[in-house]
This record gives C-alpha cells, sequence and structure tokens, in this order.
C-alpha cells in the first residue's frame, strides 16, 4: 500500500517541478531536434503536449514507427500514417481511430502483448509493441474481410435460429463461432513462470529481461482514500467546485481521467472574455494546485461511485512513481461529478469507415498531438462546439468542403456560422452525412437533407461526425440517481440524486464557460451545506443550458449499406430494426439479443441511439425511451490493478518460525497458516508412532481460548454449551459442545471454572473468530452482565502427548504434574522453568496422556525450547495436523466438519450424551431441535467400522452402498499401525448403522475404475477402548 | 430468413385455469410442459417486468450434475440432458457449450469431498474424476498449481458433462415454445395480491388489474418469499445478492468452466469471448441487486491468483442478481402450499438455472395431476419442520446475522 503522505498531489503525480503538465502545458514548443517538421505532424501550437523534439521508437505489427514523447499510441501511429487500427468483431471490417476517448472496442490493440489496451488513450513509450486485433493476416488485408458480405445470412440472433440442426453439427458450429468471437489473445500460460506476479508491492526480479522494463516495473499498488467533497472530472466545472469546497475548509479530492486538468478547455483556443479559453483552463488549474486541503490525481479514471458514495479507480504511474498502476477507493462525504459530456455518434450509413472520427477526435490530434488529421474533411454535426472546431481546424490547415448540421438554423450560435461562412465553409442546416464513400479509408460522404431529398457528395479524407453531445452520466447513473430525458439538451438528465451527490459542469447541458465554472462552484458549496457548512446563495444569473439536437440517423438509413449503432460486436440500424420485429423493443431485450452495449464500450456509444430509435421504432415519444443500465466499471481496471499487490492475510502462531526451521509443511486451516507433516511422507507413520509409544509436541495455539466473567457468565455458558455448566467443577476441564438452531455441532472445547462468576474455556481453532458475537448473539435479549475476552492470539498453546508426556513435563517445571494432582481432565497452574506461568489442561484428543501448556504468545518459543530440550533424550518430535486427526481418529473423537454435517445432529453423531435436558429454563440453543429429532426415524447417523481384511483399502469419501442405493459415506478411514487394521467413521442412514453389520463400501474415483470393499460396523473408540492410555 | 416475434403479443383474460408467477426459466418451462405435455393451454405468466429480468437474465450460466447427495444428482443430471432435446424441441439453439467443469479443491478435506461426489456420480452414472493438481493443469493450461497462490491447488473434480448454456436464449426459446402451445405471456405485469376463498386459491391482484385462476405457480426467483407472504406464508428462503462480472473479449483460451469454493470464485470463457465471473452472495440478507466495488476488488484478487495469465485482462461489467438461498441450498418444491391450488418452485440459489427445465417439467406434472412426482419427493417445504436438510451442502449454512 502507498502510504498517503499527505502531500498535495496524488496518484500519478508527485510534485515533479515545473511545469507541471497537469496545470499547464510541458514546454512543447520546441522545434523537433532535426529542425523539419516530422511527417504527418503539424507545427506545434500553445495547446500542443506532445515534444517532437524527443522522439520515441517503438514498433507496430513489427514494424518500427517513431512517436513522439507525449503521445498515446493512437495520436503516434495516426501521424505515422496507420489508419486500420484493427478489424471488427463479426464483420471483419476495417476500423480506425475514433473519439481519443477509447469508447469502443475498434482501437483496443495488442500492448507487450497484453491484449485489449486502449491504443487512443494509453500513453507511448519507448520500446512498445503494438499489434492489431482481430485480424487474419494483415490488417489492410485481412482473410476473413469478405465476411462483411454475408450480413444477409447474419439478421439479429440469428445463431440463435442457425446451426443446431442436426444437433450432432452444433459442437463444429460451435467452435468455429467461438473462434470467430473474442478479440485480443491471452497466451494462458503467460505469467506462470517465477517473476509477474509481484510481492508486497515490489516485483520479485527473475530474470524476465523479454518483458524488458516494463515489466520490471509492474508493481500494482493500493491506496485508500477519504474526503469531504470527491470530484469526478478535473475540467472548468469540477476545479471550480473543488476550489469552492476547499476555500471553506473542506478536504477535497479531484479525480481526473486525463494526465492533465482542464477538461475540454485546454484544446481550445477560441478567445473568451479577453484570453484563449485553455488558457482559463490553466489558470483555475494553478489556483487548484495552490489550494488547501486539495489532493488532485490526474492519469485517474473513476472505475464508479457506488454505495454510501464510494469513490473508486485507479491512477497510471507515471515517471517517478513506484508503481505502475493503484487502485484507490475514496470514501467520500460528499461527491460532485462534473464528468462533461462525450460526443452521441452519429448513426449513418458506413459510418465505422476508418476516417470517420468524432469531431474531439479530430480537434484533439490536432491541437493536443500535432498531428495533422486529413487533408480534406466534411463534418456532420449537431452542436456548437463542432463549429467552433471546423472554424479552428480549417485555420490549421484542414480543408473543409461542408459543414452539415443535424439542427434546425435558428438553434445554431450565429457567430461561429459566421466564422465559418468567412472561412469559405458552407453550412448546411437540418443536413447530415448520409453515406461514406471508400472501404479501408474514407474517399467521400454524401450528405442529405434531414426533410426532403436533397443531396450533395463530396470527395474527402476525414469525415467527421456527432450527433450532439451526451453527458458522461455513468457515475450518476451507478450511484443511483434517476435520469430522465429532457427534451430541451436531448440528453438524460438526473432528476434525482441520492443524498450528497451534485452534478455540474457541462454535463448538465451548460455550454457557457463562465455558466459552467459557475455551476461548480454551486456544487461545491452545496457539498459544502451538506458537510454541515454554510455556503452563499446561488451565483448571478448566466446563459442557461443551450438547446440539444435529437437526430436519431442520416438520411437513407441502411440503404444498401451497414449503419452502426454499436462497433463492437457490429450491432447495425438493421439489427435494431430486426430485433423489434422478433419482440425485443425495448432497449434491455434489444441490447441483449441484438448485442447492442454489450461489448468494450457498453452503453458508452449504443446507449442513447438505441433507446432513442427504438422508441421511434415502438411509436413512441422519445421521452418514454428508457436506456440500458448502466453498470460500472465506468473505465475497464485491469485485474492486476484490482488485485493489488497481494496480500497473504493468514495469521502465523507465535511458532511459525521454529515449526518451518524443523522442516514443517504448512497448511493453511481457517485462518491460520499450520504445519500439516513433518516429512515427505503424508501417512506420518513416523509421527504417529512416536505419540502413541513415546512422545510427540504439537502448537496447538489456534486453539481458541476465551475468559468469560461477570455475575452472568454462567448463564451464558448455560445458554450456548450444550452440558449443564452448572457441574463444571472447580479445576477441572468440563468437555462439552455448543449447536445451532439445527441442533447440528458447531464448536466443542473444554469449560474450567477458574473463580467465582470466571471461566476459561476453549474453543475449536476455525471457530474463535466467531465465537464472542455467537455468545452475544444468543444473549442479546436477556440483558446479561457478562465480560468475554477473546484470548486466541495471546495465549499459544502446546501439547505433550505419548506415554512419556509427563516426564517430559516434569523436567521443566517443579510444581506436581502426577496423576493424583493432575488427573484426566483436571487442569491446574503451573511454573514452567522459574516463571513462566502456565495453565496445564490435561487432554486426551489423541488418545494419549497428554497436557496441553497455555503461555502467553512471547513465551511460546522458550517454552517449546525448554520442552524439546528435555524431551531431548525421549526422542520428542513434533507432530502436525494431519498425525492429530489421524490419532484422534482413532479414538473416534469427532472433528467438525470431517464427521459432521448439515444433514446430523448432535445426537445423530453419537454426541447426544453431552446434551443435558433437565435445565430447560436455560434455553439451550439448540435443545428444541434436539429434542424434535431424538426418536425419528430414518436419521443419518456416524458408525465406527473396520474394514475387512483383505477386501480393499477405501479412502475418505468412499460411498456407502446398498444395492442400486448410496446409503452414506465414508468421513475418515485409515490404517492403524497400532490397530493393525482399517478403521474409519462414516454417515450412514439408519438401518445400515446396526453393530456388527456388513456393509459394502465403493469408490470410482474415475468411471469404470471403481473398487469395492465390504466393512463391519463396530463401536467406537477404536484405540484403548477403556480410556486407560489417556488416564496413565 | 422471416423474422417473426418469438412470441405474439395477447389480450390479457379475466381468468385463466393456471396462472404462473414469474417470467424466469421456472416458470416459463412450467408453462411450456404444461401446454406441451398436459394439454393445459389456458396458461398465463405474468411478468412484472420483462422476460428474463430476474436471476434467469442475469446468471452465469454453468450447467452441470455434479451434486453432492443422490437425490440431487438425479434431478440435475436429467436437467442436464433437457439441453439438446430442448434445442431441438423448441426449433431454438440455446447454445449448449458441453465444455466440462473443474471444481478445485484447495486442501486434504476436498480431496475426501470430491472423492465422496465422484463416487456418487459414477455409482449413478454421472461422469465425474478426482484430479490431482498436475492433471488440472493439464484440463486447464494456465492454472497456478505451484504454492504461490494464497490456497494453493490440492485437488480437481472433473465433470465432462458439464458446460454453458446462453441463458437468455433459454428464456427466449421457452417462451417461444409456450406461446405456441397458447400461452399468454404479460410482460409488465406485476402481481400485488393473491386471492382466496375458502381454502382455495381463486386470483391474483395486478398492476394491470385482477385476474381469475384455479391453479398458481409461484415461480418467481429471488422474489418468490415475499410473494408467499402476501398469504402470510414465512418460507425458510433468504435473498441475498449475488454479483457476476465480465471481461474484454478474447479469443477462446479457457476450455471449460473453473470454480473454487476457497476462493469463492467460478468462471467460464463465453462463446463470445468474455470470461464470466460470479463471485459469492452478499454477507447480508438484501433485495437492492446493487453491485459492489468490493466484489470487483475480490474477484480479481481470486482470479489472478488461480491464472496469473489474466492479470492483462479488464473488467467491462459488474451487475448483481438475487439468490433466494435456503438452509440447506436445495430448492423448495411444493404444492398445496396451506391453500389448494397454490404450488411453489423457489429457493434455488444461485444453482437455478440449470435445473429450470427439469424443474419446470416435474412442477407441470406436480400442477396438472395434483399428485407430486416421486422425484420431488426430497424437496419439500417440512423438510425444515422435521430437520432434516437435504444434505446438498455439507457446511452448516449461515446468511446474515446467525440463526
Ligand atoms: C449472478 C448470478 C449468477 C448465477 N449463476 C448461476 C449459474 O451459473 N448456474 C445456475 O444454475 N444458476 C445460476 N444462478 C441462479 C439462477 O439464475 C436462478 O436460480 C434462476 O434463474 C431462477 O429462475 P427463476 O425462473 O426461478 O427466477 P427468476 O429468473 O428470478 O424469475 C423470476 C421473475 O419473477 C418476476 N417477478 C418477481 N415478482 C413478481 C411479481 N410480484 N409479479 C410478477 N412477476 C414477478 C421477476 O421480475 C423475475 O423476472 C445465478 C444467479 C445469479 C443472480
Amino acid at each position: 500500500m502507498v502510504a498517503d503522505a499527505g502531500a498535495k498531489t496524488g496518484g500519478g503525480l508527485a510534485d515533479r517541478g515545473s511545469p507541471d503538465p497537469s496545470v499547464g502545458r510541458p514546454d512543447c514548443r520546441r522545434p523537433p531536434s532535426h529542425g523539419r517538421l516530422p511527417e504527418g505532424r503539424l507545427p506545434p501550437g500553445p495547446t500542443c503536449r506532445v515534444d517532437l523534439s524527443q522522439p520515441l521508437e517503438f514498433s507496430f505489427l513489427g514494424r518500427p514507427v517513431t512517436g513522439f514523447a507525449g503521445d498515446t499510441v493512437a495520436s503516434a501511429l495516426y501521424a505515422s500514417g496507420v489508419r486500420i487500427f484493427g478489424r471488427s468483431l463479426k464483420y471483419h471490417r476495417p476500423r480506425g481511430l475514433y473519439s481519443m476517448e477509447g469508447e469502443s472496442s475498434n482501437t483496443l490493440m495488442a500492448i507487450d502483448k497484453v491484449p485489449n489496451e486502449c491504443a487512443e488513450t494509453t500513453e507511448l513509450k519507448a520500446g512498445m509493441s503494438v499489434r492489431a486485433q482481430n485480424v487474419r493476416g494483415d490488417p489492410q488485408t485481412d482473410r476473413f474481410a469478405f465476411i462483411d458480405r454475408f450480413d444477409r445470412m447474419m439478421p439479429a440472433g440469428f445463431y440463435y435460429r442457425l446451426f443446431h440442426r442436426p444437433y450432432r453439427l452444433w459442437p463444429l458450429f460451435q467452435n468455429g463461432l467461438r473462434r470467430m468471437a473474442g478479440t485480443g489473445v491471452l497466451d494462458p500460460r503467460r505469467g506462470l513462470e517465477e517473476g509477474i506476479r509481484g510481492e508486497g508491492g515490489i516485483r520479485v526480479e527473475g530474470g524476465i529481461e523479454v518483458e524488458g522494463a516494463r515489466m520490471g516495473s509492474d508493481v500494482r499498488a493500493e491506496r485508500y482514500l477519504n474526503a469531504e467533497v470527491a470530484i469526478v472530472g478535473g475540467g472548468a466545472a469540477g476545479m471550480s467546485a473543488a476550489l469552492a469546497a476547499a476555500e471553506r475548509g473542506l478536504r477535497v479530492c479531484l479525480f481526473e481521467r486525463r494526465p492533465w486538468l482542464g477538461g475540454h478547455l485546454v484544446w481550445r483556443v477560441r478567445d473568451f472574455e479577453g484570453e484563449p479559453l485553455h488558457r482559463r483552463a490553466e489558470k483555475l488549474a494553478v489556483r487548484l494546485r495552490a489550494a488547501e486541503n486539495v489532493k488532485v490525481f490526474t492519469s485517474s479514471p473513476v472505475t464508479g461511485v457506488w454505495g454510501e458514495n464510494l469513490v473508486t479507480g485507479f491512477t497510471s504511474g507515471a515517471e517517478g512513481d513506484l508503481f505502475r498502476e493503484c487502485h484507490w477507493e475514496c470514501r467520500a462525504k460528499t461527491v460532485v461529478v462534473a464528468a462533461g459530456c462525450m460526443e452521441r455518434p452519429l448513426v449513418f450509413n458506413h459510418n465505422d469507415r476508418p476516417g470517420v472520427m468524432q469531431v474531439g477526435a479530430v480537434w484533439r490530434l490536432a491541437r493536443t498531438y500535432a498531428v495533422l488529421p486529413g487533408g480534406v474533411a466534411i463534418f456532420s454535426v449537431g452542436d456548437d462546439l463542432s463549429l467552433e472546431a471546423a472554424a479552428d481546424l480549417a485555420d490549421l490547415g484542414v480543408k473543409i468542403r461542408a459543414v452539415a448540421d443535424a439542427r434546425e438554423a435558428v438553434r445554431q450560435d450565429a457567430a461561429l456560422v459566421t466564422a465559418l461562412e468567412e472561412r469559405g465553409i458552407p453550412v448546411l442546416a437540418g443536413w447530415a452525412a448520409s453515406r461514406v464513400m471508400g472501404r479501408k479509408q474514407v474517399k467521400g460522404c454524401e450528405l442529405g437533407a434531414l426533410k426532403g431529398e436533397a443531396s450533395r457528395r463530396f470527395g474527402c479524407d476525414l469525415v467527421v461526425a456527432n450527433a450532439g453531445m451526451q453527458p458522461r452520466i455513468g457515475a450518476l447513473a451507478t450511484v443511483g440517481a434517476r435520469l430522465a430525458y429532457c427534451g430541451h439538451t436531448h440528453t438524460y438528465q438526473p432528476v434525482e440524486l441520492p443524498g450528497g451527490v451534485f452534478a455540474a459542469g457541462s454535463m448538465t447541458g451548460l455550454r457557457d464557460p463562465r455558466a459552467i465554472e459557475a455551476s461548480g462552484r454551486l456544487a461545491g458549496e452545496r457539498a459544502v451545506e451538506s458537510c454541515g457548512g454554510s455556503a452563499p446563495g446561488p451565483d448571478e444569473s448566466l446563459p442557461e443550458p443551450a438547446p440539444g439536437c435529437d437526430i436519431r440517423h442520416g438520411p437513407d438509413i441502411g440503404r444498401g449499406a451497414k449503419a452502426f449503432v454499436d462497433f463492437d460486436e457490429d450491432g447495425t440500424y438493421k439489427n435494431v430494426v430486426e430485433s423489434a420485429a422478433q419482440g425485443f423493443d425495448v432497449p434491455e431485450l434489444a441490447k441483449r439479443f441484438g448485442g447492442f452495449g454489450l461489448g468494450p464500450g457498453q452503453y458508452r456509444v449504443a446507449g442513447q441511439n438505441l433507446a432513442m430509435i427504438m422508441a421511434d421504432l415502438r411509436g413512441d415519444p422519445v421521452e418514454t425511451a428508457t436506456p440500458t443500465t448502466v453498470r460500472p466499471p465506468l473505465v475497464p481496471p485491469s485485474l492486476a490493478t484490482l488485485a493489488g499487490p497481494g496480500h497473504d492475510v493468514h495469521k502465523r502462531t507465535p511458532l511459525h518460525g521454529e515449526l518451518a526451521a524443523r522442516g514443517a509443511i504448512f497448511r493453511r486451516a481457517g485462518p491460520w497458516l499450520r504445519p500439516r507433516y513433518f516429512s515427505e511422507d503424508t501417512s506420518c507413520r513416523k509421527e504417529i508412532r512416536n505419540v502413541r509409544r513415546n512422545v510427540g509436541i504439537l502448537d496447538s495455539s489456534p486453539l481458541g481460548k476465551f475468559r468469560i466473567f461477570g455475575p452472568d457468565a454462567l448463564k451464558a455458558l448455560q445458554r450456548v454449551y450444550i452440558s449443564d455448566m452448572r457441574k463444571a467443577p472447580r479445576g477441572h476441564c468440563k468437555y462439552s459442545a455448543m449447536c445451532n438452531d439445527m441442533g447440528q455441532l458447531v464448536d466443542d472445547g473444554v469449560v474450567i471454572r477458574e473463580g467465582e462468576n470466571e471461566y476459561y474455556f476453549t474453543t475449536s481453532s476455525g471457530r474463535a473468530g466467531s465465537t464472542v458475537e455467537w455468545f452475544r448473539y444468543h444473549t442479546r435479549y436477556d440483558r446479561w452482565d457478562y465480560n468475554l475476552v477473546n484470548l486466541t492470539d495471546v495465549l499459544g498453546s502446546l501439547n505433550i502427548a505419548g506415554p512419556n508426556a509427563r516426564r517430559v513435563l516434569e523436567r521443566v517445571t517443579d510444581d506436581e504434574v502426577s496423576n493424583e494432582v493432575l488427573p484426566y481432565l483436571g487442569c491446574r497452574r503451573i511454573t514452567v522453568a522459574d516463571g513462566v506461568e502456565a495453565r496445564c489442561l490435561r487432554l486426551g484428543f489423541v488418545g494419549e496422556l497428554s497436557f496441553e501448556l497455555h503461555v502467553p504468545s512471547s513465551y511460546c518459543q522458550f517454552v517449546w525450547d525448554l520442552v524439546v530440550e528435555a524431551g531431548a533424550d525421549f526422542g520428542i518430535r513434533p507432530f502436525g495436523l494431519e498425525a492429530q486427526y489421524c490419532l484422534r481418529a482413532e479414538k473416534g473423537h469427532v472433528i467438525i466438519g470431517a464427521e459432521s454435517e448439515a444433514r446430523v445432529t448432535l445426537t445423530d453423531i453419537g454426541m447426544g450424551w453431552l446434551w443435558d435436558c433437565g435445565d430447560t429454563a436455560a434455553k439451550k440453543v439448540g435443545a428444541p431441535a434436539l429434542r424434535a429429532c431424538e426418536k425419528q426415524p430414518g436419521r443419518m447417523r456416524l458408525v465406527g467400522f473396520r474394514v475387512d481384511e483383505g477386501s480393499g483399502s477405501p479412502r475418505d469419501g468412499a460411498v456407502v452402498v446398498d444395492g442400486a442405493k448410496i446409503v452414506g459415506y465414508v468421513c475418515t478411514t485409515r490404517r492403524s499401525e497400532a490397530l493393525g487394521w482399517q478403521y474409519g467413521m462414516a454417515m450412514v442412514r439408519e438401518g445400515v448403522a446396526v453393530r456388527g453389520g456388513r456393509t459394502h463400501i465403493r469408490q470410482e474415483e474415475t468411471p469404470g475404475r471403481g473398487e469395492s470393499c465390504s466393512a463391519t460396523v463396530v463401536p467406537t473408540p477404536f484405540y484403548d477402548p477403556g480410556g486407560r492410555r489417556l488416564r496413565a | 430468413m422471416r423474422l417473426r416475434r418469438l412470441w405474439r403479443p395477447t389480450p390479457l383474460k379475466r381468468h385463466y385455469d393456471v396462472i404462473i408467477i414469474g417470467g424466469g426459466v421456472h416458470g416459463l418451462a412450467t408453462a411450456y410442459y404444461l401446454s406441451r405435455d398436459f394439454g393445459i393451454t389456458d396458461v398465463a405468466v405474468l411478468e412484472s417486468q420483462y422476460l428474463g429480468f430476474g436471476g434467469s437474465g442475469r446468471n452465469t450460466a454453468i450447467v452441470r450434475a455434479n451434486q453432492r447427495t443422490p437425490e440431487n444428482v438425479r434431478l440435475y443430471d436429467e436437467g442436464l440432458k433437457l439441453w439438446r432435446v430442448l434445442t431441438d424441441e423448441l426449433d431454438f439453439n440455446l447454445m449448449f457449450f458441453n465444455c466440462g467443469s473443474l471444481l478445485l479443491g484447495h486442501s486434504e478435506a476436498s480431496v475426501g469431498a470430491f472423492r465422496m461426489a465422484a463416487s456418487t456420480h459414477n455409482f449413478m452414472g454421472v461422469h465425474s474424476e478426482l484430479l490431482d493438481p498436475r492433471q488440472c493443469a493439464e484440463v486447464i493450461p494456465g492454472l497456478d498449481i505451484s504454492d504461490r497462490p494464497a490456497f494453493p491447488i490440492h485437488a480437481g473434480l472433473y465433470h465432462p458433462p458439464g458446460g454453458i448454456v446462453r441463458h437468455d436464449a433459454v428464456v427466449w426459446g421457452l417462451a417461444k415454445g409456450a406461446a405456441a402451445h397458447g400461452v399468454h405471456i404479460h410482460q409488465g405485469c406485476e402481481v400485488r395480491g393473491i386471492d382466496t376463498d375458502r381454502g382455495r386459491v381463486t386470483g391474483v391482484r395486478t398492476s394491470l388489474g385482477d385476474i381469475g385462476c384455479n391453479r398458481l405457480g409461484i415461480m418467481a426467483g429471488g422474489y418468490s418469499s415475499a410473494i408467499a407472504a402476501m398469504l402470510g406464508i414465512e418460507l425458510p428462503i433468504h435473498p441475498l445478492t449475488i454479483q457476476a462480472m465480465v471481461t474484454h473479449p478474447l479469443k477462446p483460451f479457457l476450455h471449460h468452466v473453473f470454480s473454487s469454493t476457497a476462493y469463492h470464485v467460478y468462471a467460464n470463457q463465453t462463446l463470445k469471448g468474455e470470461i464470466a465471473t460470479g463471485a459469492h452472495m452478499d454477507p447480508q440478507v438484501n433485495y437492492t441487486t446493487d453491485a459492489t466495488a468490493y466484489y470487483l476488488k475480490h474477484q480479481a484478487e481470486a482470479l489472478v491468483d488461480l491464472m496469473p495469465a489474466l492479470r492483462g485482462v479488464r473488467f467491462m461489467r459488474i451487475w448483481a442478481g438475487l439468490a433466494d438461498m435456503t438452509p440447506d441450498m436445495a430448492p423448495i418444491m411444493e404444492g398445496h402450499l396451506g391453500y389448494d391450488g397454490l404450488f411453489l418452485d423457489a429457493g434455488w440459489g444461485y444453482f437455478g438455472f440449470k435445473s429450470g427445465p427439469v424443474a419446470g417439467k416435474y412442477m407441470a406434472e406436480y400442477m396438472a395431476t395434483g399428485e407430486r412426482p416421486e422425484i420431488l419427493e426430497a424437496f419439500q417445504l417440512k423438510r425444515f419442520l422435521e430437520n432434516r436438510y437435504s444434505g446438498e451442502t455439507a457446511a452448516v449454512m449461515k446468511y446474515g446475522h446467525w440463526d
């Protein structure tokens, strides 16, 4: 985890001197090193973020390409002339740059063998190896491109109607379909060789030279923040909100997905109130950086705003960061969502051809990345920002033949229209693109009037298209805002926000920069109010949201051409119509049936268009259209980043190091890491023999250990324990069990009365963590006065077991531990060596003379050393869980989960003798169920059995059969050296559980390779039935 | 290809012989078999939202028959064999991908549990195999069988007959089949009350008005206990939100379903190439179906531990549905539940997709004849009153608070 050092900048941006790229720009106006402009580049302007003096070499399809510092992979490829970035899923159509925001799978590429990386947003690094996806052969000449001609055979949902007759051919088709589906290629064996997984946040250097430096820094961090105001989006509104809240002393975290602040102002050079817009953003950013209480996270997309205002996301590490990516979660009192807008894709014929791009993509290529987007362009747009872009791009040298604007002339900003006309660009109001010419690249475009028949064709190499703006509603939708269609902006707008959530900025429909900032300030002030502060009244009146554009699609839709509503799964307008025709006429059904918004672009590309088109097809007013549900994550995080550095949360006992040094083989047991074996021999013969004949030592520290005291302690014990705890004498271990309401065994252990209203008790190790809650829950209505302290981690425990156990113990204590003073089930305090106080419990789980020493954890090692030294002469040796498991099974002692299960009660497993039905006033948990089941016929029972010699050797889990019926199963079975035969315990139907009865056991781990054997039901314990050894 | 509506819009009648509440696989399958096998065609399926709104449209579509006890194996095995039959009958490709499933065990104890399962299955003629870790990695290359993962792999229970099915297709196909036999399907029709008269069910009150009926089936998935509660019937069902998610689509590399109880994770690669993966249920009882950030992270931790190659893969979508959990993780299929003519098929938790058609088949028989089919004996409500759990889970389940 990365410590939250309280630095003002967070995440991807350690303060690393000026110029801070998140505020202004790096100095990018430096000329290219060799003096000439590189091919495909524009002279860097004031908003440029690429340093043309710093070339970066990388490869595309194995061929060398040069980009520059500040490029994304996509901008560098585009500048170098690449137009086809990949092929589409179904039709293998060529696809290229579209939004520069990574909204669809068009520009997902394999980067350094990692599939589905977003070329549009991934920062270029030297040495990257980039490949196109879903391509057979070369992306230019993809061998599967012919599929595009067979679309008539593939209407929406075609795969449900094809391929299944005759059924035997289906597997063949299925495999074909599988191979066609999916985009990125993943090698499942990647990462299996040591090295990829970082440990504790730092990668283990394992000689992975192949992957170079990038893999070398594959460190994923995680960070947990809290804030009074979390702000989603670092545009003008977000920054203004942050400033307003911070000025009133609130702690603010602001998250921005791009590497810099400023939103859509940063590439705009238009003059506003005497300065270019990008300057305005830069000034806000400078103020924000200087503000107290604000942490700014750039390169930090928000993946979701969840219940209780939890904001999550990740930060891409920049140079100087100690991580490659950092997952963070910010628990915020209030959230301001100022996520801005994206362009609504325009649905028209061949709207997916490489060279059809959204306005922002083209504009940013030119203004941010100094890339010449094209020579001759046609615009088909639906908002003023796009008109501004057209004028600006014309100034940068792009020849714009015409601008079609889907809106009526009255809705346009007259000044912008004039500006375009001044540049000789005709503006066609009420027109839109109807068709693109050219296959692998745009060669021309047809524009048509939305009403009437007029149309015009133009030659061009770039079609810049959108259907106006739509807000990035993701964060609002996932946090539970109610959204409704707004007939003025023609977008979905929040009509009801959850507590402490506010929306601001251009996503609310505002376009005027002052109004956007004011809405941000207002949201910040509302946040202050909901945090308990006071804030000034509303600002001066400013321009209202601008009217939006409600175009559904271009003219002549679907006529002999594909018009895409969804790029990821090649969902066309025609497919929407087909879905509706088959009864899937609401977006949520059509989405699943026709595949709209199920791919990497999710709801972002198809969402609003699908809802609007569907409403039209149904003949309903557009206001009634409900788009598909927005599902997080809003930006896809990688599993590595979500997983983080990989914490191993298992507990280790105080003797872990010692046991490891003695060759213990550890296993996870509940929350603990415990030795299961002490040699490669998993039958543990030597460990077992040593306990039976000599003496062994077990680290039993995970055992649950508790102290309960107070006037009502006994009542609480009476409630949860099934025995009569009033009968627990002092200095004596009373063995008992806990049941749940169904009478099932949930815990067992011993209870020791240590004083007036004072008890010490043990639980099974797996149960220790739940014990306090269990007591409290079952006494919750009684207002009893007792204290319950969990000592499990405070006290360690050593079990010395075997015929020589007493002799070993006598060597380490001066206290008397004879059978008279400390008989079986006795308990007393003794002093080990010269001063370690220990509780010494004389128990017999493994069936031999045995002592359990409970000592403070910090003394465990000391006591262990003493005991082991004292036992050296006898050949004391540690034993592990498997040996213990066998030893106790020979005694017929039950382990919860091994010889108990949901079908059986305490009585069914032969422990009914523990139940004291006398004290009904205690309302013992489980007693009613035990009573109800006591005489019930047909219950399952736990029985002991002896495998008939020579008939076979079943293993745990073999089933007990009676003719053609399964009547039970083997819980545990082992061959015992001490007994000389194979014993076991089985859970069987009542009729089988007759002493002396013969049973048939069958095990078939692999079909056809079954083994059978017979066994006889015998009483338990198998070993030392009289219990003489543990009383020795 | 001629495109027709899969099911015709039909007028809402004021009375039906049989009303089924819930347009999920269970309700639709019951309606389908009622109309096809028993000639009972005066049937309406009432769905408050749209078909498949509930678990049936949200599940991870894993189908298998490797249950724990013979009673369950028998039912699920028959269910598993229905996919190809139904594909043919409905003339609708349900896209049964018979890829087999591999359940991973992470302890010595799991080996015993798997041996019991395999022995039970094979004894009953259902193919299962106990695998060691190396064999697991042979079945699914990419599994990390070293001791690096927090829970190293100890064993596998491989079950070749299992696989995945396109869940939406099942819903639509059954709707198509039922409608073809005359069943009325009404979407956007929410049941808000149930009418009874002298111990008999007589009809339902809905958002579209009152509708009479002779027999009523509650098959409303996670909402069933709330509907039974309209008649004061309390069911031992805990509704819990359960989440699932998919990654970006990838070319096929995972050719089986795998799951792990220690990690609370199951995953498969859909025919579209996404890794679909499901998580454990929310710890507390709730009806929200809200996805949580916690499970996104938890799931990633589990998956990259089990299969390190998934590190570079990205999650694309997370969603949630309801799991109606009974204390023994087996369903309740009951007839004449307190009232004549009242039937219930619920408590299917997160395992009721695979059994939808077969449950519908026998519920149809039950509703048509009034006699409980023998195969449903093990799934009566009274087992909870008698404290006879079905043993479908060995562990003692705990949902929400102690109970
Ligand atoms: C995330 C997730 C993953 C799962 N994975 C699997 C899996 O891999 N394999 C598997 O076998 N199972 C799985 N399941 C479980 C499975 O989805 C369900 O058990 C199954 O779909 C239940 O089907 P159903 O028809 O009984 O209920 P549902 O599909 O839930 O249908 C019930 C319908 O009733 C409607 N309804 C509710 N109240 C009313 C009312 N008052 N009036 C009218 N209609 C109403 C609902 O809108 C809903 O459409 C999963 C479940 C989830 C949530």
